[in-house]
Order: C-alpha cells, then structure tokens, then sequence
C-alpha cells in the first residue's frame, strides 16, 4: 500500500516536473521573442520663463522634438495647439500651467504676433 | 533591356552611390551637414529624425534610386508613445471579434495558413510634404520621405472576417494594435473602414515586408495594408479586429485624419473646412530624385533626370518633364512598374546645351486621369500634399578636359 502511494506520488511529480520544464522552455525567449530598446534622445529647449513648465508637461506624453520641429506660430496658433493638447489629446494641464506654456512657446518660438 | 526599362548607366549609377553610402554605415554626413539630424533606431539604417517619443524618422530621398525601399530604410511613424518594443510570437495573437459569428484567436502560425497573398505597394504618410504648405501648418514637418515602395506579403483581412463570419447588420470594422497611451485620458489609435471597403479582395494582414520579417517600428509582427490609401490606415502590431455593428466613433476617425469634403480636398488657405470627411485615397504624385536641388550641371554632358511616381491605386499612365519652369513638357521613360499600387521609376534624357540656371519639374498622370495641381492645395491639418515639385539646377560653363 505504502508503495503504491511512493509510485503514485513520484509519478505525479514526474507529471508535474514534465509540464513545469516543457512550461518553461516554452517560455524561455528564444526565436519567437523579439525585442527592441528604443534610443534615449535628449531634446534642450531653450532656456526662458515657463521652460520648467513646458519640458514637465508636454514630456509626459512625446519627447520635446515635438515642439522644436514646428515652424514659428503666432501666439494665437500656439494657444490653439496647447488647447488641443488639453481638449482632445488628454493633456493634464491646468489654466495657469497652459498660460505660462503658451507663453514660452510664443516668446522661443514665435512669430512675434 | 527594353526600351521601357532603366539603363544599364542608371542601374551603375544608382548602386554606386548604394555602395557607397553602404560603405559609410549610412547616407554621408555631408548630405545633411546643415539640415537634418540623422539617428540610428533598431532595425533601422540612419534615417532622418523628427521625433524620439514616439518615433518617427523620415527616409532620405536618396533611398527612392531604388525600386524597392529596403526595410531598414523604410519611414517610421507612431503617434502614441508606449510603442511596442518586445513581441513574442508564443503569445501575441491576432484577435477578430464583435458582430462575428465566432470569435478568432489567431497565432501567427493560424495566419499564414490563409492563402498567402504578395503585391507592391507606395506606404505613404498622410502628412508626407507638410513641411512644404503655405501658410505653415502643425504637425509632423515631414519633406518628402514619409514614403516608400514595399513588397507586402500576408493573408487577405476578406478571408480572415470570412472564418469569423460576419454578421447581418455589420457597419464598420476597426483595427487596434500594441501601441498604448502614456495615460487613460489620451486616446488610443484605433482606426475603422466601412464594412464594404475592408472586404475588398486587396486589403492584407502582411506579416512580410520585401521577403522579411516586418522591423518592429514598422509593426511587426502583422499590420493592415490598405494598398492606395494612405497609411494612417495601415495600423501596425495587429492585435485586435472588432466587427462593429454601429459606426465607428474613436477620435482617430472622428476627429482626426480628417480633409475638406472638397474634390479638392483643400480649402483657401489658412481657412476652416465647413465639412470634412475621413482621409482616404492618395493623390497622384512625383517626384525628381536626381539631380538633387541645387546640383552643378556640366554644359554639353549627358544627364539622366530620374525620379518615381504613383496614383491612389490607379497606376501610373505618363510623366512628363520640363527643363525649363513648366513652359515646355515632355514624356519621361517609364520603368517597370509591379501592378497599380506600386510606384514607377521614370527617366528623361538630357544634355544641357547652354550655361544658366534651369528649374526642373514632373508631373504625373494617372489611369484615371488623376494628375498633379502646379500650386500647393492648402488644408488646415496638412495632408494629400502632390504639388508639382521645382528642382533647381545650375549648368556651368564647363571645365577643361
């Protein structure tokens, strides 16, 4: 009796260890992983009032490129573009952090109007 | 060689500068020395960079002297930033669900046991040229390399929605991939074609890219294609297809994307659209690829101007070129060109007999008559940029020999 439990118990356990290993190995990154790291690139805004502000907020969501790549805007176009992050891209930003982003973006990125 | 064909001097000509810029690890330096930045991303060669996060990376334009855009040089363009960085094929599967008769969790295994399917196709940005509109507009500032000419390999979305078994009453279907939002409040890509369209016979889940596997930032491992239309449709790293049975109403369809509901797709410039519809076709475009702009020409010698052009699906039937500011036209050699969603590589003759500046342009026509306007169409977000492009060239006096 006692023997027949040892058996039952090891072959159980051979069961388990069987489906443990294949579990693993199935599991184990081989050629069907494929995996990527992504460059870390460091964008420097200029330095001037709301630059704090700025690279804080719009950072959450895309990296500063975003900003430096656009043309010079007036500042009624920079404030619709920080609206439309707020409005409908979700940007968590509140009305005096908006204010001194769109002051930033219009003094280091405008057109003067 | 045919008479239709590239010439033996343009094919050398072509893989010099490839085996040079090979030779270098990259385009050279010099090309770029006062204009864009270059970077290296996985998987791919140095493309020209826009933005890190999320990434995209334009092709340099000296890539379209060939007739396929290589992989690694293809553009890369993700619009939420937690872009995928790590698949594996053991668990990502290829979810079809909604108005279905059954739902499909399809492995990549189950996806290349659908009839396999392979046809070229022009992946073009909806954005590409933006950087060229007047009045400015926001967005990604993409030149002319948001663009490429690609063998795609896959199984048709048809059969795929036809083992789920769409049912009575199915309006739209939507397509999301692996991308997700840096927060809950921003919202995710997710694009949608009518019922009708993404049963037509050419639309593909393509899990190859010219033979290969697809580089991870240009969606792998499966993206739709929707040969002719522009690539915000094509969404990358596949994960789930959702039958709908009321019209799609996620932002990236609803709000954005969107032209003119104009033939033109344009409005006066720096006005509002009073309606607007979802972005589709592509217009017909070209594009001089060499000589570069401002190229020093020698007097008397022999220069091939060469260049690509393509339709929204319809091919290409002539190019013609001017030598001289659009006064006078005539009809470029055309290349091969692998079905009507595949670009065509044309060429014209030249061998400039006085000294002085010459603006080179090309336009295309397509099959159905559809061709380039000769001032930029202007809409506020940017898109269906196909202007007549102008090359400005200055042939010398000629040097001593």
């Amino acid at each position: 009796m006692k023997k027949k439990y040892i058996i039952l118990i090891l072959s159980v356990c051979a069961i388990f260890s069987a489906i443990i290993i294949s579990g693993l190995s199935y599991a184990i990154p081989g050629e069907t992983l494929h995996t990527i790291e992504l460059p870390e690139i460091r964008v420097e805004l200029p330095a001037g009032e709301g630059l704090d502000t700025t690279q804080k907020y719009c950072n959450i969501c895309h990296s500063l490129d975003y900003i430096t790549m656009q043309p010079h805007f007036s500042r009624a176009q920079w404030n619709a573009e920080v609206t439309k992050m707020i409005k409908v891209m979700g940007a968590p930003i509140g009305e005096a952090d908006e204010k001194a982003i769109v002051n930033y973006l219009s003094a280091q990125y405008g057109t003067g109007q | 060689m045919t008479g239709r064909s590239f010439s033996r001097r343009t094919f050398l000509k072509t893989a010099g500068v490839l085996t040079t810029a090979a030779a270098l690890g990259g385009f050279p330096a010099e090309l770029f020395a006062s204009g864009p930045r270059l970077a290296r991303f996985p998987e791919k060669s140095d493309l020209i960079l826009l933005t890190s996060r999320p990434p995209q990376l334009e092709t340099p334009v000296s890539y379209f002297k060939e007739y396929i855009t290589p992989n690694d040089a293809l553009f890369v363009r993700w619009h939420i930033a937690n872009v995928p960085t790590s698949v594996d094929l053991n668990t990502w599967r290829l979810k079809v669900s909604g108005n279905t008769g059954k739902d499909l969790l399809l492995s990549m295994d189950a996806l290349k046991k659908f009839e396999r399917v392979t046809y070229t196709a022009v992946i073009q940005c909806s954005g590409n040229g933006r950087s060229f509109f007047d009045p400015r507009v926001a967005g990604g500032q993409w030149r002319n390399g948001a663009m490429g000419n690609v063998t795609w390999t896959g199984a048709r979305l048809k059969d795929i929605l036809g083992m789920a078994g769409l049912k009575a009453g199915s309006v739209d279907v939507s397509f999301n991939g692996l991308d997700t939002p840096p927060l809950p409040t921003v919202p995710d890509l997710v694009k949608s074609l009518p019922v009708d369209k993404a049963l037509e016979e050419d639309i593909i889940v393509a899990y190859e890219m010219n033979g290969a596997p697809l580089p991870m930032l240009n969606g792998f491992p499966a993206r739709l294609i929707v040969p002719g239309w522009y690539a915000t449709y094509w969404v990358k790293a596949l994960s789930d297809i959702t039958v709908l049975s009321k019209p799609f109403d996620g932002f990236w369809v609803k709000k954005a994307y969107r032209i003119p509901d104009d033939p033109c797709g344009c409005v006066a410039p720096g006005t509002e659209a009073k309606k607007t519809v979802p972005i589709n076709r592509m217009t017909t475009r070209s594009l001089i690829v060499d000589p570069s702009a401002k190229a020093g020409l020698e007097l008397n010698q022999p220069v091939e101007i060469t260049g690509i052009a393509f339709s929204g699906g319809y091919g290409i039937k002539d190019v013609l070129v001017s030598i001289d500011g659009g006064k006078n036209w005539a009809e470029a050699r055309l290349g091969q060109q692998r079905g009507k969603y595949s670009w065509t590589q044309w060429s014209y003759a030249w061998r400039p007999s006085s000294p002085g500046t010459y603006t080179l342009m090309a336009r295309a026509t397509d099959s159905i008559g559809e061709s380039q306007p000769f001032e930029g169409l202007w809409n506020p977000a940017g898109y269906l940029w196909n202007k007549i492009e102008k090359t400005e060239v200055t042939v010398g006096q000629g040097v001593a020999r």
